[in-house]
């Protein structure tokens, strides 16, 4: 069994009886009992839980039941997708211990098709941040290089399935907490649609902008996962169902499609990533896709817009913390007030703390109008200008980060530094868009550059095609003989 | 320019305290933030309406009672409880 295998490899493993499904669950604990500790991927394994949904797929095995997509196949989640009976604490100290009485539905729909559940993974703290080194379990290291970022948030997520300690993980991207983490990676991270898959039991940083989505191997993988979780469900109103099968549209050609370049997207870069995404265009072009240039100059305005959106509903999310009904609450204080602002004070981190203020600040008379509904008039803007983009071509094609991972306490110096390395993930979350982060070469040091895929709403399964050919016809290139023998 | 006077009301606002010695850093962070927040204040928009941003409207379903989390379960992950409540010590 290879360390390293895609998930129609592993169904097809189980399929045949080549491994039972508790060999292939214990020689995932195995690797993480080894690797972990050198990634920190992984803040709470949960090997007993692992094994049971195992004994259960080889139970159906050997009554010669066929396995469904996702069953039996380990994956890990990321620690605010709340998961019953395990605690989930979104990497925060206000939500030490916290553990949930309900699931959310994404792992409802996994774990009704016993999807072999190995543990809960690193994250910022609440989701906020860019390197994954926020939160109070320590930073998640890059399995390509362990002094730089997993990137983050959903940095554990991207560092256990580039580090071959899970198949696949779900993690959760509000302004590219999938997809920044999966260029710095080298892995594959698919950021929906807006309701295209259940926020149910996400717990929530910014409720307009979060999504939760597959990180993973390929681009078949990616399709394979999505198709399962997109679904429509009753516990959020703003859940849609999906529109087309993602694996059904992967075998596709892409002639004749058109290839947004938005050059907006394109200042800046540092020039391994300028040159490893001039490669990507020429396989495109190679595949028989026409490239053109799509110009979105609203796209300026998208990181101040997030910021101030983002903050805004997280000041109102967390501020349900409050030491009375879970997670942390402070030792000593003498009335409510005081209990409850200590407990806030002592149970969140730095970062949390300042965006809680920016966005009580934004919402605060006399500010509103200047900058939350001016942010909101500005989103709207920057949809219609996206909405007008895709009427010249089928999706665009962007870096995912303008630089590849950075050593580990760079971001500590400058608030504002750190946030401009969200450029290019954060418009798709204004505008609600599907995106896809796909790895398309290495950096002079050996770290891996992503290329973002960006799709009309609903467009995943568009997306997924194009990332699929794109892997095929780049598969004899150098990169991917570098990208840890995954074999597609 | 935010002030000093200005964070302690906002922190006040969300139930946080900010130390005196972390004061000035907050500040000054704070100022970058919102100087760059400013970027957008001078763009002009030219439809003022709003709308809901995702194109979703309200979902809405029979009023019919359906299950939910028991008692226990609601109160199981509380610090402090007393029986079936929360407890919150009295304003001393």
């Amino acid at each position: 069994m290879q360390s390293f295998s895609i998930i129609s490899k592993i169904h097809e493993g189980l399929s045949q009886k080549a491994y039972s499904c508790k060999e292939l669950t214990q020689s995932y604990l195995d690797a993480i009992a080894k690797e972990n500790g050198a990634l920190n991927a992984y803040t709470l394994p949960t090997p007993e839980k692992a094994l049971e949904s195992a004994r259960k797929v080889d139970e159906k095995l050997a009554r010669g039941e066929t396995l469904r997509p996702l069953e039996g196949i380990p994956l890990t989640l990321k620690a605010n997708i709340s998961t019953k009976g395990i605690v989930t604490d979104c990497c925060s100290k206000i939500l030490s211990g916290y553990t949930p009485v309900y699931d959310a539905t994404v792992w409802s729909i996994l774990e009704s098709q016993n999807a072999v559940l190995l543990g809960k993974c690193n994250m910022d703290e609440f989701a906020m941040g860019s390197s994954c080194e926020t939160g109070c379990h320590g930073p998640a290291h890059n399995p390509h290089d362990e002094t730089k970022v997993a990137g983050g948030s959903s940095g554990g997520a991207a560092s256990a399935v580039a580090g071959g300690v899970a198949p696949y993980a779900l993690g959760s991207d509000t302004g590219g907490s999938i997809r920044q983490p999966a260029s710095f990676c080298g892995i594959v991270g698919l950021k929906p649609t807006y309701g295209a898959v259940s926020r149910y039991g996400l717990i929530a940083y910014a409720s307009s902008f979060d999504q939760i989505g597959p990180l993973a191997l390929c681009a078949e993988d990616a399709a394979r996962i999505f198709d399962v979780l997109a679904q429509k469900d009753p516990r959020d109103s703003t859940s849609t169902g999906k529109k087309e099968s993602a694996l059904e549209a992967l075998k596709k050609p892409l002639s004749g499609r058109i290839v947004g370049l938005v050059p907006e997207y394109f200042a800046g870069l540092q020039p391994d990533v300028e040159k490893a995404l001039e490669e990507a265009k020429r396989v495109f072009e190679s595949l028989g896709c026409t490239c053109k240039t799509v110009s979105i100059p609203e796209i300026r305005y998208a990181l101040p817009v997030y910021y101030i959106l983002a903050c805004a509903e997280a000041s109102s999310n967390l501020g349900r913390y409050d030491g009375i009904r879970y997670g942390y609450k402070t030792a000593h204080y003498t009335g409510i007030n005081e209990m409850i602002s200590k407990t806030r004070s002592e149970g969140f981190g730095k970062e949390v703390q300042r965006r809680i203020l920016l966005g009580t600040y934004v919402l605060s008379a006399g500010y509103y109008d200047a900058y939350y509904k001016k942010a909101q008039l500005l989103r709207r803007k920057i949809q219609r200008a996206f909405a007008k983009a895709f009427t010249q071509c089928d999706f665009l094609l962007a870096p995912t980060v303008p630089m590849t991972a950075f050593p580990e306490g760079f971001t500590a110096q400058d608030a504002v530094q750190t946030y401009q390395t969200d450029i290019c993930t954060v418009p798709v979350n204004i505008a609600g868009l599907p995106a896809v982060s796909v790895p398309c070469g290495f950096d002079a040091d050996g770290m891996p550059v992503g290329m973002q895929l960006i799709g009309g709403s609903f467009q995943e399964a568009v997306l997924l095609n194009a990332a699929h050919q794109y892997e095929l016809a780049a598969r004899s290139q150098s990169f991917r003989s570098a990208g840890k023998g995954v074999e597609l | 320019m935010v002030t000093h006077e200005e964070i302690r009301a906002i922190a006040n606002l969300a139930k946080l305290q900010v130390p005196d010695e972390e004061l000035d850093g907050l500040t000054e962070d704070m100022n970058e933030i919102i100087a760059f927040a400013d970027t957008i204040a001078s763009v002009q928009v030219e439809d003022e309406a709003y709308e809901d941003v995702n194109g979703l409207s309200n979902v809405l379903r029979e009023d019919v009672v359906q299950p939910g989390l028991s008692a226990e379960e609601v109160l199981q992950n509380a610090r402090d409880r007393d029986e079936n409540s929360f407890v919150v010590k009295k304003h001393a």
